[in-house]
């Protein structure tokens, strides 16, 4: 992954926000350690308080825990921890941003919800 | 622990102060950004860490001495900029055999080893290199040194870009590998922010603010939309920034303590919210007018 320094979003989101890829994709499993502080700064070319950062707030969010000494690791119920949080934060902002375009547009609610069927049905009709 | 201590440090050219009663201290092993743009005072204030100059007041400590004159704090500390010159006899290779004993954790195969990589043939001497491969040189200098204190002022000047990038990346494996107090110059902030964990901002000669990168980022906060709704917002308070981007309607940046408990407020009367880069931040910071460069054109 390449990090984007322009965006607005910060560095240490991003990590946090690719090690819940890795753990969703199944790359760390439970109970499995994650890459160092160190790791990370080295893989990303970024300081190493900044990857730590990333990591603590993870563990805030119980997605990793910390045993001492020896590094973080995968949280027994992770996947679900971040299904959960991804679900609440960022599909209710995309739906609200799309409510709000909608309505600019003047895209009334049955329309919407056809439009959105069509997105999913292209998508499965992709995947066949 | 404090690697650098400045008390109020004052150094003029004449009557023009370079560096104007600047106090400010560096921990241990952190990597630094010294950021401002041309004529901040950047390299005076970099010389005066490395023992080149003298202040004209003011108190500076270098590991708890004052590097002016000071033969142990010299071999403590690397000072890499553009103007290093070494005798035309040298080659490369003599150069940094000459080098190593004078610096206690000088690493010799990692000198080497970068020389090769960045293919600069060795047995050159070193004003024959281009001002681009010259930079390269002195920066693995400074990498190699691995010096408690290590400076580098504008490193990458001259570099192509993709020898920045690697000149980045070996930096900071190099500091992961054997940790040290680094501070690197430069007015190009988005290529360093990365790798920085604290940002010294000098604007003319003066500390516009010294902070940990991950607190820069939240540091101010922008709000753009309808002219009358903003100066209900922000009457009586500091700007930062603004600007006129259509009629009626403004663009300002301020701190975000000020702004943050009528955020929700904010957002409801329909003004944008939006998050400030850190290259944004240290332009609006370090802005000779509030207005920016459509305030000059407005005037003539």
């Amino acid at each position: 992954m390449i990090l984007n320094t322009d965006s607005t979003k910060p560095i240490y989101i991003q990590i946090a926000e690719w090690l819940e890829v890795e753990i969703l994709n199944g790359n760390f499993k439970e109970d499995e350690r994650v890459y160092s502080q160190y790791q990370l700064a080295d893989m990303f070319t970024i300081n190493p308080a900044t990857a730590a950062k990333g990591l603590n707030l993870l563990a805030e969010e119980h997605i990793v825990y910390k045993r001492r000494g020896l590094g973080m690791f995968v949280s027994p119920n992770a996947k679900q921890a971040i299904l959960t949080k991804r679900r609440k934060q960022i599909l209710e902002q995309m739906i609200k941003e799309l409510v709000i375009e909608a309505k600019r547009l003047d895209v009334d609610e049955a329309e919407l919800i056809e439009m959105i069927k069509n997105v999913r049905k292209e998508g499965e009709e992709e995947q066949l | 622990m404090s690697v650098i201590q400045c008390q109020n440090v004052t150094r003029s050219y004449g009557k023009l102060k370079a560096i104007d009663n600047l106090s400010f201290a560096i921990e241990e092993n952190k990597l630094t950004g010294l950021i401002g743009r041309n004529g901040a005072g950047k390299t005076t204030l970099l010389k005066l860490l490395a023992g080149y100059l003298k202040p004209t007041s003011g108190e500076i400590e270098v590991f708890s001495q004052k590097p002016f004159n000071n033969l142990e704090g010299s071999s403590k500390t690397m000072f890499v900029n553009d103007t290093m010159t070494f005798p035309d006899s040298f080659t490369l290779i003599d150069i940094l055999s000459e080098v190593a004993p004078f610096y206690a954790n000088w690493n010799s195969n990692l000198a080497k080893g970068l020389l090769d990589y960045f293919s600069i043939n060795p047995k050159q001497p070193h004003s024959k290199l281009s001002k681009g491969s010259k930079s390269t040189f002195n920066s693995i200098l400074g990498i190699a040194s691995r010096c408690p204190l290590t400076i580098f002022d504008e490193p990458t000047s001259g570099m192509d870009s993709a020898v920045r990038k690697d000149f980045y990346k070996a930096l900071l494996k190099d500091y992961l590998e054997y940790p040290r107090s680094i501070i690197l110059s430069s007015h190009l902030i988005n290529e360093v922010e990365g790798i920085l964990e604290d940002i010294l901002l000098l604007n003319q000669g003066v500390k516009s603010l010294h902070l940990p990168v991950l607190e820069l980022k939240k540091f101010a906060i922008g709000l753009r939309g309808n002219a009358q709704v903003i100066q209900r917002f922000v009457e009586g308070k500091e700007l930062i920034y603004q600007e006129e981007f259509a009629k009626g309607y403004l663009y300002v940046v301020l701190r975000s303590e000020l702004i943050q408990p009528e955020l929700k407020l904010v957002r409801q009367s329909g003004l944008d919210v939006l998050s400030i880069s850190t290259d944004d931040l240290c332009i609006y910071l370090t802005a000779k007018s509030r207005g920016g460069i459509d305030y000059v054109f407005k005037r003539s």
